[in-house]
């Protein structure tokens, strides 16, 4: 049971081509389409908020999604992997999960696998031992850093976020889906 | 929310007792007992705790049979560095007593790789970060206070690159940054802490800092409000987008576990725990918005190192 299908067409065909193969996605809040992976770019339609969309590849912040008539890239903090729209809970349901792309490299079977439990972690027992394993992998920030330049990695200013309260501000007309999506 | 404003209450009689000299312990035990079965017939108003706050926070004479100042800090103070590690070392190892680690030190000494990098753009000081991958196929990530973040091996395993991976740690680092499970601690312990000091059990601070955390590791099954995982997740973003990676990878992971089937048994507890990714998505949505389209950032797909 693997990776969703999103990323794999994404690797497999790359920013731009779409193709035959499609994942279903659901609308998250009413947004608009464009031509281009860009908000620069000219707008091609919308979508609203519950649509059921077809995400067709995946560049960066952006997916390329096929609405009714519409086709264009979308952001992609505005539509959700997997069919079933707003209702329910939210996730994948079987139906969804099967049409994911399996990866033999990396299959797990999912009947039968248990997770952690409330259980397991109320009777857990302190464990010295394993604790102390994690001294031995310490990284100091001058590792880190060195780490970092290996791949080119160089810090970057980013400005924190916004609480979305205040951004709602700016789109008086609908409830944030913060408030409505409990 | 009515049991703290009576421990609140009770706090301020108790400091104002101390001030003047009594014996702590048992104007304490006398007080919690009163104030508990007064509670069972009257609500506590809402008067009380506006000024409770500020009256508590002078420190109390440090020469009294209970560690005033341990159970001071307990319920207000600011932790420092040392006693935050303390409350986290004492998480971590109870988590580890119902998951041990992978046993593999090329994956581990990764991870913490990836993770230091990823902290030092918190600007946290004076902490020692500790992360670990836990040996587990659950899907789901812990942080504990002071520096103490582990992801299991059922959610690293459906990682893609390093950028996914600092997403993920960004986020469990927003918790420790932002103090989320202190928080919590501090809200859930007010009565317990007051009830051992009360009893006189409380004579060494490990036992307060035991008191503080509850059994085992039952804080990771409580979880956190739902604000403070909203939070985690734009600070997370932000965090792994200011190392250099693109801001894309916290969202990727959570588009990927919005896509699992609703019933697999490996998400239980994570959606227990957490907001459904939908629900985080769009959240993040909102924050984000257009605000990271300049953003470039590095999926670094070529190193990112796969589980066996």
């Amino acid at each position: 049971m693997k990776r969703f299908l999103i990323p794999a067409v994404a690797l497999l065909l790359g920013a731009a081509a779409a193709s035959a193969q499609a994942a279903p996605g659901t609308v998250l809040r009413d947004d608009k389409l464009y031509s281009q992976p860009s908000a620069t770019a000219s707008v091609t339609g919308s979508a609203a908020k519950g649509a059921s969309v077809n995400i067709l590849a995946k560049q960066g912040g952006w997916l390329r999604v096929s609405a009714g008539k519409s086709t264009g890239w979308i952001r992609l903090l505005s539509v959700r992997a997997g069919a079933g729209g707003l209702g329910g809970a939210g996730l994948g349901d079987v139906v969804g999960a099967a049409t994911t792309k399996s990866d033999p490299s990396r299959v797990v079977a999912v009947a039968g696998l248990r997770g952690l439990n409330d259980e397991d972690l109320k009777q857990a027992k302190f464990n010295a031992d394993e604790l102390a394993r994690l001294d031995a992998w310490v990284v100091t920030a001058t590792q880190a850093r060195s780490f970092a330049s290996q791949s080119g990695l160089a810090a970057v200013n980013v400005p924190a976020l916004p609480k979305p309260a205040a951004n709602a501000k700016s789109k008086p007309a609908q409830p944030s889906s913060w408030e409505s999506n409990e | 929310m009515r049991a703290k404003l009576i421990a609140v209450t009770i706090l301020l009689v108790a400091f104002s007792s101390v001030a003047s000299g009594f014996d702590l312990g048992k104007l304490l035990e006398k007080q919690v007992n009163q104030e508990l079965n007064k509670n069972k017939k009257t609500p506590a108003t809402d008067q009380a705790p506006a000024t409770a706050q500020s009256a508590a926070a002078p420190q109390p004479a440090a020469n009294q049979k209970i560690d005033v100042k341990q159970l001071g800090f307990a319920l207000f103070g600011d932790y420092s560095p040392e006693e935050e590690n303390r409350i986290g070392k004492q998480i971590a190892g109870n988590l580890l007593g119902a998951v041990p680690l992978v046993r593999d030190d090329k994956l581990q000494a990764y991870v913490n790789q990836v993770g230091n990098w990823v902290a030092l753009q918190s600007g946290r000081k004076e902490t020692t970060w500790h992360f670990g991958v836990l040996d587990t196929e659950d899907i789901n990530a812990f942080a504990a206070p002071g520096g103490y973040v582990f992801v299991t091996k059922g959610l690293y395993r459906r990682l893609n690159n390093e950028a996914e991976l600092a997403g993920v740690l960004g986020h469990e680092i927003a918790h420790v940054t932002q103090k989320h499970h202190l928080k919590v601690l501090k809200h859930s312990s007010l009565i317990g802490v007051l009830g051992q000091a009360a009893s006189n059990k409380a004579k060494s601070s490990d036992q307060v800092v035991q008191n503080l955390i509850g059994n085992g590791a039952e804080i990771m099954a409580r979880g956190l409000d739902k604000d403070a995982e909203f939070e985690a997740d734009r600070i997370g973003m932000v965090y792994a987008a200011r190392a250099g990676y693109t801001p894309w990878g916290l969202p990727d992971v959570l588009q990927d576990l919005a896509g699992l089937p609703a019933k697999d048994g490996r998400t239980s507890l994570l959606y227990k725990t957490h907001p459904l990714p939908a629900d985080r998505l769009a959240a993040l949505g909102e924050a984000v918005d257009g605000r990271l389209d300049a953003v470039q950032g590095k999926d670094v797909a070529d190193r990112f190192y796969r589980i066996r």
